[in-house]
């Protein structure tokens, strides 16, 4: 596996659990009231800071794990080897550039379903609140998607047009 | 039906008689990620037109001499 579905898979997992957690939240006696819209705004606004933490910290972990297990798989090569090897296989060039286009036009179709399906449910009668978190969910579901997507492309291959 | 070309290449056979220059080292003088190279060789990808003359600039031959149009396949 490449270490661009390494590193994505990291941020899945990530997110995956975020979105746990918050489920937890939302579903636990903690959570505000369900007609408070504005508790609910300031909790999301909070997770999602969180989130952002965590994933740089996480990348932060992950980069530095890689490069030593990379050092250590090639420990009959210098360091100036084990540097040329981690800067060929981090680097950014326009396959990844191509992926990243394709897996984000997937997300943001899936994410863009989240408006109108909030929308829908308002239309229906549900709350602010069920609509705030249908928006929400499709983001979350967007963010997984193009995750998805990605890894799908690393490792099956990708064609232009 | 709409028909895509099979897009082939002999970038590991130029590899070999480049006196088996590695992945790592044609990644380098490219310009491009290791994994960029072995997804070219597993014809998982097919670069760019630039990309396509810096790697054959890189094995000095022509690049009709690293890439070749194969058979028409179906679109999936």
């Amino acid at each position: 596996m490449s270490y661009q579905s390494k590193r994505t898979i990291v941020s899945m997992l990530a997110g995956i659990a975020l979105a746990i957690a918050y489920i937890f939240y939302a579903l636990g006696g903690g959570a505000p009231d369900p007609n408070d819209l504005r508790a609910w705004a300031t909790a999301m606004l909070v997770f999602i800071g969180i989130g952002v933490a965590a994933l740089v910290v996480i990348q932060i972990i992950f980069h530095i794990l890689f490069a030593v297990g990379t050092a250590v798989r090639r420990r009959d090569c210098d360091d100036k080897q084990v540097e040329r090897i981690l800067s060929a296989t981090m680097s950014e060039d326009e396959m990844d550039r191509l992926i990243t286009l394709q897996s984000t036009h997937a997300g943001y179709i899936c994410a863009g379903i989240g408006l109108p399906a909030a929308l829908v449910m308002l239309a229906l009668g549900a709350s602010a609140v069920a609509a705030l978190h249908t928006a929400l969910g499709a983001f979350a579901a967007g963010s997984l998607v193009e995750g998805i997507v990605s890894i799908r492309l690393y490792e099956g291959g990708v064609r232009r047009g | 039906m709409d028909k895509k070309l099979a897009i082939t290449n002999s970038i590991r056979k130029l590899r070999f008689f480049a006196d088996e220059m590695t992945q790592l080292e044609l990644a380098e003088r490219a310009g491009v990620s290791r994994q960029t190279i072995v997804a070219l060789e597993a014809g998982k990808y097919t670069p760019s037109l630039e990309l396509a003359f810096r790697i054959a600039r890189v094995f000095g031959v022509g690049i009709a001499d690293v890439f070749a149009c194969g058979q028409e396949e179906k679109e999936p």
